[in-house]
């Protein structure tokens, strides 16, 4: 390959070429192409992104230490559901954040705007500010973005508006709550609070919406579109969703048992998780301690059914292998992988064969924390995610708590009830979601893997008609 | 931005489904947004409003029939949002030559000839996802028992579920990645795919939006006082609301080697994208619009395109006939584009069309690109007038909360 093909492979593309190299008579000159070459390779060497910061809001502990606190002991977070009258639908259990309190978290001003899953998402932003010591004027501007990734969003605010309507009459309703419904407004308000002026953006992706956020955070910062991304993902418990799972036939009684042979299904959960994304020169500029470096993910789409995993969980496999191959590594480099690990049959099954797919007869342990949280649905795979940082930090693998019986179906070293020590240089999280979509990001500690990897491009597909190359 | 061609174009709209449909509509103006002597919407029962505001209406697809694109089977579990959207993809990925005669195209011996399932994949905004579904539920539930809710329908209270659904119909195994941002959803769509296609996770994405009708969207929008307006002059002194509509608008985004590789021609450009957020002077407003936001946005945008502000010739605008956030817009289009560039409010024509807004805002674009060289004298009006040649468009969005985004869009190098 000639030397010009490879530079120009490794090369990423410009963001800001003058006008004159575009547009004009230079635009074909020989000049423009080179200097158009020049820019390019000022952007060889993608940056690194670190988390530098986590706040999380669960039902197993608000705030880092109380959340880690938790993950090592195994606590559960599972309790009878306080917020509505869930009798009447046969199922009683969820992770519901009981200790949450807006009130706490958010100025009066803020309390009036917003409504619970917004206050989650503030309050585990918060939190996430503060630990990662950041002040105010550094955080202020145009260079920082909000992601925030979401299901539901702010469920009860719908519900409360849908109530007035269908039982007093369209002029019943509340006016001033109109504009408090909308999945956009969890980002809107969490820049507000911090002073945001880049994007803000929400992702509604389902059950992998964490997952969606912190990846799509980590790219504006890889290509330079922002230098700190405050990101995550919130989620409330809500009647309707509730009423849905028990109709889908999906809710378990009582436990939510991933991986084991009489697990009986899912408990919804609720709660944020929030994380500050810096790119490397900001972080350093600013002298702070990286806790992960997100590294890469990968994404892909079953086209197979709205709630189902496919059986054959290729999608899952090609997202996993993606997330691995894109960082540079094999799968013998991933020491942990924190399950989407639901608790159904489908799901569990469904990823156990990834793990066999993906890591042969390895049997790299694997454990879910919806044993603990139930599945907070958009919220699950952040809460994971800062699960993933409570790992690479501790050294300690989350357990799956419940586990009583092992499913020769879901043959995969889950660690057990209780926290396990292992080497944890390097770790997946895994989720699949509604809609067929799958997202798995790796995180490593940081300074164990090499610089990234040039923009990884897809080998150049053969002209369909012409003289082939 | 890594400048990208738009291959293909789907547009489920008010004014017309199909590109060519869409655009002859466009040249010619088309307003759906007027009020037609008797007519009612055909989406929810309006009794319970009647009699109407004297100008109230909402802009449809009227007459919108799903079967005729997609066939009879499996349309029964889908919501109208779902059906807009699946209808756009499919034509988009026709037009694109992506796909033919329903299946992926393939060259002569029999082999892929562009991307297939496994590398396209798609980036969607819309606003409020399936309000139609969440109502039929909430019915079920608060009258009745929660007990009797419909398991088929309850997943498309989920905000992806469109965007799931159409991975399935159409195949797609990429990536696919739903993004919310009120009315400027669809131009960060936009963003979200340069991240994606810039590193290597897709070929080709279907990018766009869709937003639809419902009695709940009419009803917010109504009690708000800022819907169920007719929107006949965006912009103009005295109006201050917007007529709602629905629509979907989804384009075929590729590299321009990937587009070349597989001979397919490009309908037009997209150069940069800029965003910005501000948040309100007074603690406790919540909605706003700010001209800051979308100044910043504006410059951003073409500093992004590495375009000067006088080479854009004509700006398909955001305005929607809300007054404040008309001013707002025009406002900072002066600030940085001067006072006489021609700008145009497709809106008058197709409502405030919320998640989907950007992406007829873009569709818009592109119909109007076609119309040159030559002149051109735009639709949709609201400031300046004939343009000698429409080579570069800026679309903008102005959100309602403080945020703003923008695109800039040029003519296919021929």
């Amino acid at each position: 390959m000639p030397l010009y093909r490879s530079l120009a492979q490794f090369a990423r593309k410009p963001r800001r070429e003058p006008g004159f190299l575009r547009e004009g008579r230079f635009a074909d000159s020989h000049v423009a192409q080179m200097c158009s070459r020049a820019l390019n390779t000022r952007r060889l060497g993608p940056s690194r992104v670190f988390v530098t910061g986590v706040g999380v809001v669960s039902s197993i502990g608000l705030g880092r230490a109380a959340f880690f606190e938790a993950l090592e002991a195994g606590a559960s977070g599972i309790s009878p559901v306080g917020s509505f009258d869930a009798s009447p639908l046969g199922r009683l259990y969820a992770g519901e954040v009981k200790s949450f309190d807006a009130r706490d978290h958010t100025t009066q001003g803020e309390q009036r705007r917003m409504g619970r899953c917004a206050a989650m998402a503030l309050a585990a932003a918060r939190m996430a500010v503060d630990d990662a010591e950041i002040d105010a004027g550094a955080l202020a501007g145009p260079r920082t973005a909000v992601v925030v990734g979401t299901t539901m969003g702010e469920a009860r605010i719908l519900a409360e508006l849908e109530y007035e309507w269908i039982v007093r009459g369209p002029q019943a309703i509340t006016r001033a709550l109109i504009p408090r419904y909308g999945s956009t407004l969890l980002p809107i308000h969490v820049a507000r609070a911090v002073g945001a002026q880049g994007m803000v953006l929400a992702l509604p992706a389902a059950c992998a919406a964490g997952n969606y956020a912190i990846s799509f955070a980590a790219d504006l910062i890889r290509s330079g579109r922002a230098d700190v991304v405050v990101t995550g993902a919130a989620e409330i418990l809500q009647e309707l969703q509730f009423s849905g799972f028990v109709r889908l036939a999906a809710m378990a009684p009582e436990r939510c048992q991933p991986f084991d042979l009489n697990r009986q299904g899912l408990l919804l959960g609720e709660g944020a998780g929030m994380l500050i994304l810096e790119s490397e020169a900001h972080a350093a500029r600013r002298g702070v301690r990286p806790q992960a470096e997100v590294r890469e993910y990968g994404l892909s789409c079953d086209a197979y059914h709205i709630t189902r995993p496919h059986p054959d969980a290729a999608g899952s496999i090609v997202a996993m292998r993606g997330a691995i191959e894109r960082s540079g590594l094999t799968p013998a480099d991933i020491d942990f992988v924190n399950a989407h690990g639901t608790g159904t049959k489908a799901n569990d099954l469904a990823e156990a064969k990834v793990m066999r797919d993906v890591f042969g007869d390895r049997r790299v342990p694997i454990s879910s924390m919806k044993s603990m949280l139930g599945h907070c649905m958009g919220a699950a795979s952040a809460l994971e995610a800062i699960g993933c940082i409570f790992t690479l930090e501790t050294g300690l693998y989350p357990p799956t708590i419940g586990y009583d019986t092992p499913d020769p179906e879901c043959d995969v070293d889950v660690v057990a009830n209780k926290a396990r020590r292992g080497k944890s240089d390097v770790v997946l999280n895994n989720s699949l979601a509604f809609g067929g979509y799958n997202a798995v990001t790796l995180f490593a500690k940081p300074g164990v893997l090499p610089p990234p990897l040039p923009r990884p491009r897809r080998p150049a597909r053969p002209p369909a008609v012409g003289p082939s190359a | 931005m890594t400048p990208y061609v738009v291959t293909g174009l789907g547009v489920a709209s008010a004014i017309g489904i199909g590109r060519e449909a869409f655009f002859d509509a466009v040249h010619a103006g088309v307003r759906a947004t007027e009020l037609v002597e008797g007519q009612r919407p055909e989406t929810f029962d309006p009794s319970a409003y009647m009699p109407l505001p004297a100008n109230a209406r909402v802009a449809e697809v009227r007459g919108f029939d799903a079967a005729k694109y997609l066939g009879d089977k499996g349309l029964r579990s889908l919501d109208r949002l779902t059906k807009l959207l699946v209808v756009a993809a499919r034509l988009a990925l026709h037009d694109a030559r992506l796909k033919k005669d329903g299946a992926w195209a393939s060259g002569p011996d029999g082999k892929a000839s562009g991307p297939g399932p496994a590398e396209t994949g798609m980036v969607v905004s819309n606003a409020y996802g399936s309000l139609e579904a969440i109502t039929e539920l909430d019915r079920v539930a608060v009258l009745e028992d929660a007990r009797y809710i419909n398991p088929s329908r309850f997943p498309l209270t989920v905000s992806n579920s469109a965007a799931g659904y159409v991975s399935i119909w159409e195949d797609l195994r990429a990536l696919n990645v739903s993004v919310s941002d009120g009315n400027c959803g669809a131009l960060d769509a936009v963003a979200a795919a340069d991240a994606m296609l810039e590193n290597g996770r897709a070929e080709a994405l279907l990018v766009g939006g869709a937003e639809a009708m419902s009695e709940a969207l009419f009803l917010a929008f109504h009690r708000l006082g800022a819907g169920g307006g007719a929107a006949q002059a965006p912009g103009a002194q005295g109006t201050v609301q917007a007529c709602i509509g629905e629509g979907s608008a989804l384009l075929v985004l590729e590299e321009p080697a990937s587009a070349a590789n597989r001979g397919a021609p490009a309908l037009a450009e997209v150069i940069g994208y800029g965003t910005s957020f501000r948040a309100p002077e007074r603690d406790a407003a919540l909605v706003h619009p700010s001209p800051e936001a979308m100044q910043r946005a504006v410059e951003d945008a073409l500093a992004d395109a590495g375009v000067e502000a006088r080479a854009v010739d004509l700006v398909v605008s955001g305005l929607s006939g809300l007054r404040g956030f008309d001013d707002a817009e025009l406002k900072a289009l002066g600030r940085v584009l001067g006072e006489d560039t021609a700008v145009v409010a497709p809106k008058m024509g197709l409502g405030e069309t919320l998640g989907a807004g950007g992406a007829i805002g873009m569709a818009t674009a592109i119909a109007l690109l076609r119309l040159s060289p030559g002149p051109v004298a735009p639709p949709y009006l609201v400031r300046g007038g004939l343009r000698a040649a429409v080579r570069t468009v800026l679309v903008t969005s102005l959100g309602y909360y403080g945020n703003a985004s923008a695109l800039v869009m040029r003519a296919a190098a021929s």
